[in-house]
Order: C-alpha cells, then structure tokens, then sequence
C-alpha cells in the first residue's frame, strides 16, 4: 500500500500552489536583473542571476516528477518510466546543480576567478544529472548537491572568520540550499518526511526567497 | 572608476576630446587605455569624429542610463556582496 500521504489529493494542490508561487519569484528576480547586468556586465550580478533561473526551471522539473508521482499513485495508471520520470530528475538535477554552482560562485568569484567558470559548472552539473539518470535515483542527486551545500557552508565559514561578520545572506543562501534539498527527499522512494512537515519546509523556503526577492526589489525597478 | 570616467565626460558637456580625458581622470596611459577599451566594448561611451577630423568622446544612451543607476548598482552589489 503507497504512503497515505501520495494519494492525498491536497499534497497536489499544495504542490501547485507552491511551485507557482517559487517560480513566479524566481523568474521576476533573474527577470529584474536584467537592466543592472545589461548595464555593467559585472561578473557577480550574472551569477546571482542566473542562479534563479535555473532553480526557477529545477523547480518546474521537479513538479513534474512529484506531479506524475502523485497522479500514477492516486488514479493507477501506467506511466512511462523513463519519459516522465527519469527525464524530469535529470534535468532537475542538471538546473538545479547549476543554480546552486551559480549561487555560490557569485558570494566568492572575486577570491576565485575561475576561468570559464559557466563551462566548469556545466561539466559538474551534467556529470551529477548523468550519475542521477544512469542510476535512476534521486538518492544520489541530493547526496552529490549535499556536498555542494557542505562546500557552501565552508565557505560561509571561511568568510566568517575573515571578516568577524556573520553574513545574513549567506545564512539565507545556506537555508535556501537546505529547503531544496528537503524538497528533493520528496522524490526519493521512502519519502520518509511527513506531508504536514514537507508543507512547513515549503512555507519557510517560500520566505527565503520572498525576502531575497524584497532585497532584489529594492534595487531595481 | 568607470563611473568618474563617465562623469567627467557628462560633466564636459557631453563631449571631450581624448587627451583631456586622459589628464583628468589621473590614470596611467595605459590604465586610461584599459578603461576607455572596456567603456567602448560595452557600449556606454562612443567616438565621434567632427568636420575637421577631430575626435571627441560622448556618453551613448546608456552611458547615460548607467550614471543615472550608479546608486542602485551600488547598492545591489553590496547588498549581495557580489
């Protein structure tokens, strides 16, 4: 017998309701942005950038592996594995890798000056999306991006005791990562976190980023 | 630095010639160069050329448009620390 919670038609509900709200927010970033990196074509405001619109976009793919999830459990239809759900892990994890690759190189690009860094993030995101598509698991999709957010909070770390200063946006930033990742155990076969958790998470997540949008407002038109 | 390159063509009227450009915004010939290189690529400044085969440096629009949100540029920048 499935999870209760899978054949509950409110989780999908939920799942729209949220989706729309995180990718509304994440396109009207990487869209308000736009004039300010027209305008100076500063290597850090195309990263931050960026960033949202592959998440914008990982998001997307990730409702639509929850949503024929969802629909196989609740009306027991057959459904082509490889077309409609490992395709959508793939490039979940291919966007989303990116996203957090981007993120985190727009907080230290000036320390690193990687070199082609869209090509080096491109390589990293393609080989994790391969591991994930070759073993069909979202297991180890989250397991390789849990190792990118350890790195981030190193780094968070590291700038920490530099400059004496806890920075509030990469508190942000490090929550961020966190709530994807928890959002990405719901795709994961034991889906062990609770419907009325997942919700939670999803909630604080959509503050996240709701004030990182508030900030980015400030700035520009 | 780019925005006081700028300014000091705005300030000029709009139009300044090569050499005083130079001598005004106290850099090296070849910093100067660098900077005047970078302005061009990304469209913000442009050269003109008079009757008499003079040079001259004017702001395009968005030359303009840059000096206007040099603040909110700014202060995106250090608001993100990027």
């Amino acid at each position: 017998m499935p999870p209760f919670h899978l054949i509950d038609p409110t989780r999908l509900v939920v799942e729209i309701g949220y989706t729309l709200i995180i990718v509304f927010l994440c396109f009207s970033i990487y869209y308000k942005t736009r004039d300010l990196y027209d305008l100076t074509k500063y290597e850090g405001i195309k990263y931050f950038r960026i960033t949202f619109l592959f998440f914008g976009l990982a998001f997307l793919f990730r409702f639509i592996s929850v949503f024929v999830m969802v629909m196989g459990m609740t009306f027991d239809f057959e459904i082509s594995r490889y077309l409609f759900r490992i395709f959508p892990l793939v490039f979940n994890g291919y966007f989303s890798t990116m996203g957090i690759l981007s993120l985190t190189y727009s907080m230290i690009w000036k320390e690193l000056q990687i070199k082609h860094m869209l090509i080096v993030s491109n390589a990293i995101a393609i080989i994790i999306s391969g591991i994930a598509f070759f073993s069909r698991s979202s297991e180890i999709l989250i397991e390789a991006q849990a190792v990118l957010l350890i790195f981030t909070i190193i780094m968070a770390i590291y700038f920490y005791i530099r400059s004496r200063k806890i920075s509030q946006l990469y508190i942000l930033y490090v929550l961020f990562f966190l709530f994807w990742l928890v959002n990405q155990l719901a795709l994961g076969p034991r889906r062990f976190i609770p419907f009325e958790f997942q919700t939670a998470f999803q909630l604080i997540s959509i503050a996240v980023i709701g004030i990182i949008y508030q900030k980015v407002s400030k700035w520009t038109i | 630095m780019i925005f006081d390159i700028l300014n000091l063509i705005r300030n000029h009227h709009n139009s300044i010639k090569p050499t005083p450009l130079l001598r005004h915004s106290n850099l090296s010939s070849q910093s100067f160069s660098e900077y005047f290189n970078e302005l061009l690529e990304k469209g913000l400044i442009k050269e003109i050329t008079d009757d008499n085969e003079r040079k001259f440096i004017t702001l395009t629009d968005k030359g303009f448009k840059y000096l206007e949100k040099y603040k909110l540029i700014l202060g995106f920048i250090e608001e993100f620390e990027l």
